[in-house]
Formats: structure tokens, C-alpha cells, sequence
């Protein structure tokens, strides 16, 4: 601990903390236009010096760390005048279209000039011509950028792109694509919400609303299963339309929480629909009552407990393959591991300086884990192994090891990777036994897995101190999901790895502790955005209309294991599950009442909506809502023998969207506009004789699916990328990710 | 010493305005009077003054080119609020002077900015721009005031003649002997953007992962922050970015794009440090290099001298992969001769001769003879432990129960004293004719505790004076001792042998590191090169050419055994003179070039400097080393290199000391 003072005010910290962030958690105050926390500092705004007894000068409070018995002074006349005149610098020649600008009412130069009583401009400088850019979503206005550096540093350090760099100039510096002649990135956006001016903009809103005119609805994206913070910012639709709602843009609290371009720009995804389908709601009761509800884990945690509700009091069948294959793999998990839970978080994985991926492609999968690799292997230099049949080249600058493996190895994989870890461990004989008999050379054959690679991934992890091992989605539909999860477990209780599961949808954790689940079987179901013969639907297609999840309130359970509040952004007309209970005999006034129902004995709380925080405070990490806790859990689970590893031949595809893409809701937003293709790599398009822009045709799994092929230069290898969003209620892939396929050209 | 009209260098005051010329005081810094030898300079204007060397300076457009090099330079910097508006305002008020529309009210504005400007810019430059500017309003504020008032433009501000040659430096890049931009690469680090680390390293030294790990880093000891606390660890900063290109596989990030092809070819001889950088920076400007190298394996002394533990060879072969990804041509296992010279002569537009020095000097005491068995010098033994340790040829070094005594004091001794303890020998001595503090001095303080902790004997004020043999056979040494012996005049103290302390120590190797000297057989006698009085080739130390046009020397067959760093500096400046010499004939040097070499004669650093906002008392990072008993047995790699987070720690101690320097010409 180190313990000094600021302004008199004894304050400590650890070692190495800056003297800005130990004032900033002790609520005092100095000015910054440039710091941003989650990022090292860009130390180009220079407001937050201060005064240091005995030391001559001003110090950089954002970049010096605290030092033993310092006394700080952060306001006096001397830096008042110097901060004044930094300010009077800002604002040569800024120009003066706050009356347009988007960030007006937003803006920290608008802010920090009135703080600073800056009324009149002193000095001058030659104006220069600054030519606007057009990067697709992004606007960029060099002559509104204040050059404080945020952008760069959080594209660089936090999402992983490096899409964009400063041209040095001086007085002409300015924003540029890195390397490139326009911007070429994930388009995430972040960019535009760290701009503390109006230089960065998202060209789909500017000009469109006064910030100070939209509401801001805190909510818990729906896209994906890191259900990131964000607002929903709602204003009316037009002048003609008072009382008609839109969500004009969702912004995040970008010093604690990042955001993904899905979440930022697929915000318009809500069903509108105009009054009560009386009809079609008496059907929809007399549906259900035949016997079974087939679902996808789009939904809310109080949704799925009227769902179990159903099923407790109709006796019906409740499907949700996906959600039923994750409820096994962490039964399975938990069976060695002696938790019901994984113990790591995103926050781990941030601050982790060993990460192990294994059956995901990540940066598609789950936006947030890749961020929050990207900040590991940036801050803490994490050796980040990435374990995957598909080189991902959005990886490159984060992973330092690719280990490719045969598709459909998966278990294989996991018994050479537990080996690897578990060596030198202490084990019950079975499990030691388990490991003797491994057919080592089978599985490094079959699965393309040297023994050399395991080697450098363990020479990896020598030094490293906070390690993580993420396990996706390709594990948890495998064929062998449950003898994976096992030896996951033993990697959990046995060393320093902490494991994280993506969930391979949006509220799959919460669905999967909330429902007892069935396994699919043929005849009538109602399908809940999903197939079925009688289909309640948010995405506008079904039988019945439904809320979306920017319509509802309600929680989610997080890939954090956080349940956490979402809110109403618009307005819904139409009924909901809860009517639909209701009319069941299941009462209750509000959907919100589950959430103090949500089952005690998997690890909810019995808190109120009500209660529930949705934004971020000023801790640093998410303390949205509360967090599950893991029940202890019997470790009776047995390892089976890994025998023979299946073998993919031919033509595989791999069921995988396109960054920003997720799910039916992110296909209707408007600003995501962009084709579903099969894409592969020049290599694959050689193998499968095709070429770019053929029109193909294919079954994959039980869906014949029609769509055009194109070449994609940033893949690798024999693989394509089969995208599943666009298929409305048949995106939810439940089953192993690869598929073996016919590729036929169609009309051509 | 130079004549100065006028002079705030450095905090003198010399004024000799209306002073009669052959009256003019001197200053007392080196400053660049003489600009090359055809050109004088008018004056030198810097971050630390100015200096007028002639009456007849305009010194209002002196200071408006100067605040205008800020912006044309800036692109080292623009990185701060106060320093990327501060100085363009700084310029353009200046101007407005200088072209006759100032008013009063722009001589405050041009102080008040100034004040911000020195007080809270990010980096030096912007702290100490200001500087020499307010100097001259100060002592030649008429001159201001007459523009001013009579609305009328400055004497010279539409003369051309005048050449305004401005030059960036820094102290470390000025210590260090390639210039490398340090503040630039340690800023990579600090931002997290390792690419832009590398390529800002590359610029000058292509062997970013080879220094930074065996750097003797000159440029450490010219740290500034060294005047706060302590210096920053400069040289361990340096292999971030390298190990950034390296893990993630990405291909090489070279400084520059490859230029196309000049249709010119050079021949370089050696593929140590030297030729590397020679071929390196060559094969960038597009000048094809034919590289020849006597031994199987690439990279000099490096490769076969510098050990395992100290410089893992999977990383030196990243740094020669980066030179061959150029098209660099390397042909191994050929030893040039003086007929091959003047073979090359004819076929190649350039030579560029980098062979080191690769022949053991003697110990210089009775009975020194090459056929006792167990004298052994110390490149022979380097080169077998090396070729077999790294690349399985040949066979490996044992010496199990042996007794190995080394004479040296420089790191080719501890390289040979180490590898004896990792070869197994029992008792491993080091005779060094002077005390501790000389030979830490010479090599590190790492260097020296490593070997001591791993045992390794040093027998300081020692002298070998006879090798005692029994038919050729290597038995003993009769070493002699001595003592410091104080001058009584005060000049340095005297080595004097103590009589009857000598004593016999019986030895299985007496290992001659003293030196080395260069192997220059393969100049053709009729060239009749001139050669330095300690044997090697001469060049001017500027240019390297040596007194044969277009055969040119770098690194240690030039300099005498030295540093890696030394290498790289030489042939990197040799580089870009022959890139200019094969396409026209004619040796010169850039501007860029002789300002780099006025700085250093000024020198940049200042140790007397008081350093100020900054908190001083931030340790330096040390990062951690394998224990005595983990590493004495193996050629594992000692320093572990910094956390990342060290790394970042010790980076933003960096003050980014970036200074700007102009002279009039």
C-alpha cells in the first residue's frame, strides 16, 4: 500500500496506481479531456496536472503513480491559469457548428471551455481545410478532433482491430485507417463513443437528434450472451408521430464497459405491431395446452420461468436443444469440477497473462471475451493460445500460439490439452489411469495435434501468474460434449486455470438453470421463436406476435453469471407470455414478478426487479444486478475412454455469422445491411470448385439452405463459413457445428 | 571552444554585440560554428539557447524558422494539446512579425503561450521550443519592436540564401552510436503499440532482438532521467516490439518500404552486426548486397562468440530473417581472398569490408607458445562451444575436472569464464590486471555478478608472467601480483608488482581474452590500404570509406573490437553513403548526417541539467534472471526480460527528452 494525500485528504492505493485514478475513487475532482480507463494513458491533454509538494513543476496525474508520503495539490492559481489557457488552445479555430453538431449538449470541449470560463478566443492560428471522411458507419471530421488519442488507444488496446492510427502533423494531425486507404474494421463503434467531441460519428445518426432530446433507457444487450451495458437513446419518431417511440442510438458508459458494433448499431430490432390479435391469442392457449413449447434462449429469465411455470402446471414438454446441450456439458463440467458454475469472468480474463481458447471462433462468437483477450494480451502481454480448426486473421495481433486441430477432434484435443495441464497434478488413480491409457499417438495423429505444440503451450505458461481457459461453442454440441466438459473440470479443480463456457446464446446460461429441459421429440409443439407448429414470434413471422427484447422488461443471466436488468426502450401492444400464463391459470400482474422467484437452490437471489442496478457505478467492474453463486456439487462424474475421433471428409462447413451478426434481430436492423453468403477461402473455393459469386446449394444438417459463395481473402484453409442469422426461426444451431455437405451450383 | 557573436547556450551569457570581432569572447561549448568544411554557420539555435556566430543575423526570421521547424518536424511529435496548438500559434505569431503586421499584444501572447508551453507540453520539445525563442525577444526585443512599430518586414525574411538545417535529437539517441529513436520506441511501449516500436528501432538498428538483449547500452548512461532518479532500462524496452513481430508470426515491419530496384550491386564481406546492417539498410534503398561469410553459419561474433544463455540464437536468426526477407543474398562457407577482392572490384558497384576481429591477441607473457597444449584463445573456444551448442557442428566443449584460468576483463572473457562453468569446469579463474569497479566498468554489473554467483573465480591486480609446460603440455602459470600504487604528483595511481607475492597455480587452459585483432589478409597488398596504428582499416570515422574509393570498412575490422551498437552506427551511416556512392560516384553526407554528428560532439545530455515536471523516485524495473543454480548447468537464457507490465511501468518513466536543433547556414 502506498499512502500519500491529495489536498490535504490522507488517501492510499496499491503500488503503481495513478494519483488521477486514486482521486477519481476518492470523489475529488481533476479535469481530463484525453483519460480514458480502460486504456494506458494518451497523455495529450495535459488539464489533469497537478502540484506535488517539493517537486518543481507540474506532474501528469494520469501516468504518474503515487508515491510514498506525496502531498498532491490539485487545484491552484498557477495550474488554474495553465488549464485555462490549454483550453484557449482547444477551441483555436474549433469551429462553431455546435448548433448542428451531434455531440452538442455531450461534449467535453463544450463542458470543460464553460468550467473554464473561456469566452473569448486570444489567440489565433491559421485555419487550415479539413476534408470530412466517410468510413461506411463512421463520419470523421478532422477539424472537430481534438486529437486527445482515445480512439486509437481503445481500437488498439481493448477491441483488438488496430484499424486506426494518428497521422503525426502537428497543427495537421489527424485520425487515418491504419495502413490502409479507407477504414477496414469490425466497425464496433467504439471509436464513436469514446469521441469526446463530434469528430467521430456514427453516419447513420448524425443530423438526426440533439443529444439532449433522447431519452436514455439502460438496458442489457440481447445479442449475445456478455449482455453488455448499454442505453437505448428514444426520442419520438418524427414531428408527425408524437407518441410513436424510436431508439435514435444506443451508446454505452464507455470508461467501464465496450461495446460491439451488434450491440451498438442492431438496436432496431423491436415488433411492431398495432393492437391485440384476440384470435390468434385464444389459439395460441388451446397450442400450448396440446403438450410442448419448443423455444430459443432469446429470451428473458422470468420468460423462461413462465415456461417452466407451464410446464410444472400443464406437465408439458419444454424444448431447447441448445440450452439442454449446455445444461448437460455444465452438469458434466461440474461433476469433476465440484462447482455448478465456471469461476472465470471477463474481468479474469482482462487481467489474465495465460489464455487458453479452445472451440470457438471467438471474435464472431462473443465480441466481449474477444475484448477482453485483446486487453489481456495488450496490457498484461497474456500468451494467448488459440485453439481452433479456422485460423481467425482478426486473431492475429492477440493469439501468440495457433494450434489448429481436425474437425470433430475436439475430444481428443481436450484429453492432449488436460494431459498437458494436468502433468506433475496429484489424481485419483481413475483419472490417473484415464491419462496412461491415452493412445497418444492416435489422437495427436487424428487430431493434427503434435506433441511439439503442446510443448510451446506449456514453455507458455512458465512466469505466467492469472491463467484462463475458454471453452465455445463447438465443444458444447459436440458428439463427446460431456466427456469434454469432464476433463474441463479436472483442468478447473486441479491447477491455476480458471475456465470460462460461452454460452451459445443470449440467456442460454439462465434458461439452461431455470428449465427443466426435454429432449426433442417429433409430433405438435408450440415453437417460442422457433419452429413449431403453432409460432409465438418476436421477429414478426408467427402465428401470435410477441415482444422483443428491446420491448420487454426482465433479466438475463451473463456469461459473467450476473443476472442482470433490462428495460422497456419501446412500447408493445400486443400480449405477452404472461398473458399467456395467465390465461393458463399462472398469475401474476407483471413479467418483473418472477424475478424474486427465480430458483434459490441453482443460485439466483431472491431480489426484487426493482432492486436490481442496470448501470455501472463508479467501480471500475460490472455490478450490474448480483451475481449467481456456484453450488458445490458431488465430483462423482467418470471420465469415459477416448476412443476413435470421428472424421469430417470432403466439403465442411462451419456454422458461423459474420462479425456483428448474431440472430434474427441483428438481421433487421437496418444498418447492418449485408448479404448472407457462404464464405471461404481461395484454397476452399479451389477444392469445392467454385468461384466468387456462384450460387450454391447444400444441405446442412436437416435445412437445405440456398445462398451465394463468396471468396473471402482473409480466410485460411479447407473450411467455409456457413452464416445462420438470416434463417429466422431456424437460426438457433443447436447441433455440432461442422457439417460434411453436397455443395451443388445452381443456375448458373 | 568557438567564437560566438552571441550566446545563451546552456545558461552563458555571452554577449559581444559592439564588441570588436577580434575581441569577441568564446563559448564554452563545441558549438557548430563551422557547419562542413565548405560552409561556415551563421548560427545554432536549440533547446537549450542560441548561439549567433555572426553580426549580420536576422535573428526575428532565425526565430520564426525555428518555431517553424517545430511544425515541419512535428510529425516526431503533435502529440499534446499545448504542443500541437501552442506551436503553431507560437509560429504563426512569429511570422506575423517577422513578415511586419505584428502588434504589441503578439509579443505577450508569444510569452504567455510560451509559459504553457514550457510548463505542460508533453515532451521536450514542446517544453523547450519556447525556450531560445524568448531569448531572443528578450536580448534583441528592439529588433521585435522595430518590425512592430514601423509595420515593416524582418531584413532577411525574403532572403533565400540562408539554409535553416534542423535536426531532431535526443540525449539517448545521441549516446547511442546507431541514434537509434529511442523516445520513439520506448513510446510504442508506453502506448501499446509495439509494431510502431519496432519500426521506430528499425529505422536505424535492424537488430532490434539482438540489442535488446547484449546492448552494453551507451546510451543508459545519457539518460536524463538519470538527473531525476535513474535511468530508464532503455535496451530492455527494445525487444518488445521485436518479440511482438515474432510471437504473433506477423511477416517483418520494416521502416521503410523496399524502394525498387537501382540495377546497383555491393558486395559485403562478413555477415556479423556490420555486414548485416549494411546489407539491411542497402537492400532497402534497393541496392542489391551479395553477403559472404567465411564460417557455415550466419551472423559473426554474435553467432559464434556470444553464447546461448546471453543470446538465444532462435532469436538472431529473426533479426537475420528480417534482413533476408529484403532479397538480401547470403553465401556461407566462403572465405574471401585478395584475388576475390579484386575479382569484386570489377563486379560489384561497392565493397563494403565488415570482417571483424576474429585472431585472439596474446597474453604477452614467457613461454606464450600456440603449441602448448591447453593454451587455447578464446574466439577458437567461443566458436566450437557456440557451433555446437547452436548448431549441432562440430563437437562440444567438455571440461569436466578441468581447471580453465581466462585472461581478460572484457565480455569476451565472460563469455569464456561462463561457458567454462556450463562446459563443467571444476575451477574456472579469471586474471585481470585491474580492481572490481574497472571490469564492471568495461562489461556490466550484470554481467559480472552473473559470473561470480556462478562461481566463477576473479583474481583481480593479476598478470600471468610465465607458462609453465612439460613437453608442450600445459601445467601451471606463475602469476604475478600488483597493487595500486598512489601517484605522489596526483596524477592516476600506478600498477606496481608487488615483489615475492608472485605464486604458481596449476591450470588445465590458460584462455587468452585480452583481445582481438583484425584478419585483413584479404586486402590486396597493391591497394595499400591505410590502416589505424592499431591495425585496422582506416576511414574518416564519417563517411567510412577507406583510402581506396568505393571499398569502404565498418564495425570492428574498422573501429578495433567493440560493441554491436558501434557496429550497427557504423555501418548503418556507411550504408546510406554508399546507397548515394553507387548511383553517383561521390561520397557525401546529409545534412541529417552532419548535424548528427555536431550533436554529438556538443553532446546532447547534460548531467548538471535539473530536471522538473517529473516526480522523481520511481525505480527502475529489473527484470528477472534465472537463479545461479537453474542456469549455471544449461544454456537457458538468463534475463527473463519484463513483465508487461514492467515494461509499461518502466516505459512511462521515459520523459521523451526529444529536443530540436537548427543551424543557419
Amino acid at each position: 500500500m502506498v499512502n500519500f494525500t491529495i489536498n490535504g485528504q490522507s488517501v492510499s492505493c496499491e503500488k503503481g496506481e495513478t494519483i488521477l485514478n486514486v482521486a477519481r475513487k476518492n470523489a475529488i475532482y481533476i479535469p481530463t479531456m484525453c483519460y480514458l480507463q480502460k486504456t494506458t494513458p494518451c497523455a495529450s491533454c495535459r488539464l489533469c496536472s497537478v502540484e506535488a509538494e517539493g517537486v518543481e513543476g507540474f506532474v501528469l496525474s494520469c501516468q504518474a503513480p503515487a508515491i510514498e508520503g506525496l502531498c498532491v495539490i490539485t487545484e491552484s492559481d498557477s495550474l488554474h491559469k495553465e488549464r485555462v489557457n490549454i483550453m484557449k488552445m482547444y477551441d483555436v479555430n474549433h469551429p462553431l457548428e455546435c448548433g448542428v453538431c451531434d455531440k452538442s449538449g455531450a461534449c467535453d470541449l463544450q463542458n470543460k471551455t464553460l468550467e473554464f470560463n473561456v469566452g473569448t478566443q486570444e489567440f489565433s492560428a491559421k485555419d487550415q481545410h479539413r476534408k470530412i471522411e466517410h468510413w461506411g458507419r463512421i463520419n470523421y471530421d478532422p477539424a472537430l478532433c481534438i486529437l486527445c488519442e482515445k480512439c486509437t488507444h481503445v481500437c488498439n488496446e481493448v477491441i483488438g482491430d488496430d484499424a486506426i492510427d494518428l497521422y503525426f502533423g502537428g497543427y495537421g494531425s489527424k485520425v487515418i485507417p491504419k495502413n490502409s486507404e479507407t477504414l477496414d474494421c469490425t466497425f464496433c463503434g467504439e471509436c464513436i463513443s469514446v469521441c469526446p467531441v463530434g469528430a467521430l460519428v456514427s453516419s447513420d445518426f448524425q443530423y438526426t437528434a440533439n443529444a439532449w432530446e433522447l431519452s436514455k433507457i439502460p438496458a442489457a444487450c440481447a445479442h449475445c450472451s456478455a449482455a453488455c451495458a448499454l442505453e437505448y437513446e428514444v426520442k419520438h419518431e418524427s414531428i408527425d408521430a408524437i407518441g410513436q417511440e424510436k431508439i435514435y442510438r444506443v451508446t454505452n458508459d464507455f470508461e467501464v464497459n465496450t461495446l460491439c458494433g451488434a450491440g451498438r448499431f442492431a438496436y432496431d430490432f423491436e415488433n411492431r405491431i398495432y393492437g391485440k390479435d384476440k384470435e390468434a391469442f385464444l389459439g395460441a392457449i388451446e397450442a400450448i395446452k396440446k403438450g410442448a413449447i419448443r423455444f430459443s434462449s432469446l429470451i428473458t429469465n422470468e420468460e423462461a420461468m413462465i415456461l417452466q411455470r407451464m410446464k410444472e402446471k400443464l406437465g408439458i414438454k419444454l424444448f431447447n436443444q441448445e440450452a439442454l446441450n449446455f445444461s448437460k456439458f455444465m452438469k458434466a463440467y461440474g461433476s469433476t469440477s465440484g462447482q455448478s458454475l465456471y469461476s472465470a469472468t471477463l474481468e479474469h480474463i482482462r487481467s489474465s497473462d495465460a489464455i487458453v481458447i479452445i472451440g470457438s471462433r471467438i471474435a464472431t462468437d462473443n465480441p466481449a471475451v474477444r475484448y477482453a483477450m485483446t486487453t489481456a494480451a495488450r496490457h498484461k502481454g497474456a500468451r494467448i493460445t488459440y485453439m481452433h480448426p479456422i485460423e481467425d486473421a482478426l486473431m492475429q495481433n492477440t493469439a501468440k500460439q495457433y494450434v489448429k486441430y481436425e474437425v470433430g477432434a475436439e475430444e481428443g484435443v481436450m484429453a492432449l490439452l488436460a494431459k498437458t495441464l494436468l502433468e506433475g497434478k496429484t489424481l485419483d488413480s481413475e483419472i490417473s489411469a484415464f491419462f496412461a491409457e491415452l493412445d497418444l499417438g492416435y489422437l495427436e495423429a487424428e487430431s493434427n495435434v503434435g506433441d511439439e505444440e503442446m510443448m510451446q503451450l506449456k514453455k507458455n505458461l512458465t512466469r505466467t501468474k492469472k491463467r484462463t481457459l475458454i471453452l465455445g461453442a463447438d465443444l458444447i454440441a459436440h458428439a463427446k460434449a460431456e466427456n469434454i466438459a469432464r476433463l474441463a473440470g479436472l483442468i478447473e479443480k486441479h491447477t491455476e486455470f480458471k475456465v470460462m463456457i460461452v454460452a451459445p446464446s443470449t440467456n442460454t446460461l439462465g434458461v439452461s438453470l431455470i428449465c427443466d429441459l426435454d429432449e426433442e421429440s417429433e409430433g405438435y409443439a408450440v415453437g417460442y421463436n422457433a419452429r413449431g407448429e403453432f409460432v409465438l414470434s418476436s421477429f414478426g413471422e408467427g402465428d401470435l406476435d410477441m415482444p422483443s427484447l428491446n420491448q420487454q422488461e426482465g433479466t438475463f443471466t451473463t456469461i459473467d453469471k450476473r443476472v442482470v436488468p433490462t428495460n422497456v426502450a419501446l412500447p408493445y401492444n400486443g400480449y405477452v407470455l404472461n398473458d399467456l400464463a395467465n390465461a393458463l391459470g399462472i398469475r401474476a400482474e407483471y413479467t418483473i414478478d418472477y424475478t424474486s422467484q427465480l430458483p434459490y437452490s441453482v443460485g439466483f437471489e431472491c431480489n426484487a426487479f426493482d432492486t436490481l442496478n442496470a448501470r455501472y457505478g463508479n467501480a471500475i467492474k460490472d455490478s450490474r444486478g448480483y451475481e449467481l453463486k456456484s453450488i458445490e456439487v458431488t465430483c462423482d462424474g467418470v471420465l469415459s475412454s477416448v476412443d476413435e475421433l470421428p472424421e469430417f471428409n470432403g466439403t465442411v462447413l462451419y456454422a458461423c455469422n459474420p462479425v456483428l451478426q448474431f440472430t434474427p434481430n441483428t438481421q433487421k436492423a437496418h444498418q447492418l445491411e449485408e448479404e448472407a453468403c457462404l464464405r471461404g477461402s481461395e484454397q476452399f473455393a479451389i477444392a469445392a470448385k467454385l468461384s466468387d459469386g456462384d450460387r450454391v446449394e447444400f444441405d446442412f444438417g436437416t435445412l437445405r439452405q440456398k445462398r451465394i459463395f463468396k471468396i473471402d481473402t482473409a480466410l485460411k484453409g479447407t473450411i467455409a463459413l456457413n452464416p445462420a442469422y438470416d434463417l429466422g426461426l431456424a437460426a438457433m444451431v443447436s447441433s455440432y457445428r461442422y457439417q460434411s455437405v453436397k455443395i451443388s451450383k445452381v443456375g448458373s | 571552444m568557438s567564437k560566438v557573436y552571441f550566446s545563451t547556450w546552456r545558461g552563458e551569457m555571452i554577449n559581444n554585440i559592439n564588441v570588436p570581432q577580434d575581441e569577441w569572447k568564446e563559448s564554452a561549448y563545441n558549438l557548430p560554428a563551422q557547419y562542413d568544411s565548405a560552409r561556415d554557420a551563421k548560427a545554432f539555435i536549440g533547446w537549450d539557447g542560441v548561439a549567433l556566430f555572426k553580426g549580420d543575423i536576422d535573428v526575428v526570421r532565425l526565430a520564426t524558422e525555428y518555431a517553424a521547424q517545430y511544425q515541419i518536424y512535428s510529425e516526431a511529435c503533435g502529440r499534446c494539446a499545448p504542443g500541437r496548438w501552442g506551436g503553431r500559434i507560437l509560429y504563426d505569431l512569429m511570422d506575423k512579425i517577422a513578415r511586419g503586421e505584428g502588434s504589441v499584444a503578439d509579443m505577450d501572447h508569444l510569452k504567455e503561450v510560451s509559459r504553457t508551453m514550457q510548463t505542460t507540453s508533453k515532451c521536450e520539445i514542446g517544453k523547450t521550443v519556447p525556450t531560445p525563442l524568448l531569448d531572443l525577444m528578450e536580448h534583441f526585443e528592439a529588433d521585435f519592436m522595430d518590425l512592430i512599430d514601423n509595420q515593416k518586414a524582418s531584413p532577411h525574411y525574403h532572403l533565400k540564401e540562408i539554409s535553416y538545417i534542423a535536426k531532431i535529437t535526443a540525449p539517448c539517441t545521441d549516446a547511442c552510436p546507431a541514434h537509434v529513436d529511442i523516445p520513439g520506441y520506448i513510446e510504442g511501449v508506453r502506448d501499446l503499440r509495439f509494431d510502431d516500436s519496432l519500426i521506430a528501432t528499425r529505422q536505424t538498428m535492424p537488430l532490434a532482438h539482438t540489442c535488446g538483449r547484449v546492448c552494453p547500452h551507451p546510451c543508459e548512461d545519457e539518460c536524463r532521467r538519470t538527473n531525476l532518479d535513474e535511468p530508464i532500462s532503455i535496451m530492455a524496452l527494445k525487444r518488445l516490439g521485436a518479440d511482438y513481430e515474432t510471437d504473433h508470426g506477423f511477416g517483418f515491419f520494416h521502416p521503410i518500404e523496399k524502394k525498387a530496384s537501382t540495377g546497383k550491386k555491393v558486395a559485403v564481406i562478413g555477415s556479423g552486426p556490420a555486414g548485416l546492417t549494411t546489407a539491411y539498410y542497402l537492400a532497402l534503398e534497393g541496392v542489391h548486397c551479395d553477403v559472404y561469410e567465411e564460417l557455415p553459419v550466419l551472423g559473426g561474433e554474435v553467432a559464434v562468440g556470444v553464447p546461448e544463455y546471453r543470446m538465444p540464437i532462435d532469436k538472431y536468426n529473426k533479426d537475420i530473417e528480417a534482413v533476408a526477407d529484403l532479397g538480401v543474398n547470403f553465401i556461407t562457407n566462403t572465405k574471401v581472398t585478395a584475388d576475390m577482392m579484386r575479382q569484386f572490384e570489377k563486379e560489384y558497384d561497392a565493397i563494403m569490408v565488415a570482417t571483424g576481429t576474429r585472431i585472439s591477441k596474446a597474453v604477452r607473457c614467457q613461454n606464450e607458445r600456440p603449441e602448448i597444449e591447453g593454451y587455447w584463445g578464446a574466439i577458437e573456444m567461443l566458436d566450437q562451444i557456440n557451433l555446437w551448442d547452436k548448431y549441432g557442428i562440430g563437437e562440444p566443449v567438455d571440461l569436466t575436472g578441468k581447471t580453465v584460468a581466462c585472461v581478460g576483463g572484457g565480455f569476451t572473457s565472460m563469455d569464456v569464464v561462463r561457458c567454462s562453468i556450463r562446459a563443467g569446469a571444476k575451477r574456472v579463474i579469471m586474471l585481470y590486471r585491474r580492481d572490481e569497479k574497472t571490469i564492471i566498468r568495461n562489461t556490466t554489473y550484470e554481467e559480472y555478478h552473473e559470473a561470480v554467483e556462478e562461481g566463477v573465480e576473479f583474481i583481480f591486480h593479476s598478470a600471468v608472467d610465465r607458462i609453465v609446460d612439460e613437453n608442450d603440455v600445459l601445467k601451471s602459470l606463475i602469476v604475478d601480483m600488483y597493487e595500486l600504487v598512489p601517484d605522489p604528483e596526483g596524477g592516476r595511481p600506478n600498477l606496481e608488482k608487488i615483489e615475492g607475492a608472485s605464486y604458481e597455480l596449476e591450470v588445465d587452459y590458460l584462455i587468452p581474452a585480452v583481445s582481438q585483432s583484425a584478419d585483413l589478409d584479404l586486402l590486396p597488398e597493391e591497394w595499400a590500404l591505410e590502416q589505424t596504428s592499431w591495425a585496422t582499416i582506416k576511414t574518416n570515422g564519417k563517411d567510412y570509406m577507406t583510402s581506396r574509393k568505393g571499398i569502404f570498412a565498418s564495425g570492428d575490422c574498422e573501429y578495433g573490437p567493440m560493441t554491436i551498437v558501434n557496429a550497427v552506427g557504423q555501418a548503418k551511416r556507411a550504408a546510406s553513403v554508399m546507397a548515394r556512392y553507387v548511383q553517383t560516384g561521390e561520397v557525401t553526407l546529409l545534412d541529417d548526417e552532419i548535424m548528427e554528428d555536431h550533436l554529438r560532439k556538443m553532446k546532447v545530455y547534460d548531467k548538471n541539467e535539473k530536471v522538473t515536471g517529473w516526480l522523481p523516485g520511481l525505480p527502475r524495473e529489473q527484470s528477472e534472471v534465472l537463479s545461479a543454480d537453474e542456469r549455471k548447468t544449461n544454456n537457458r537464457e538468463v534475463n527473463l526480460g519484463f513483465t508487461q507490465e514492467q515494461a509499461i511501468a518502466e516505459a512511462d518513466r521515459c520523459m521523451r527528452c526529444y529536443y530540436i536543433a537548427m543551424a543557419a547556414v
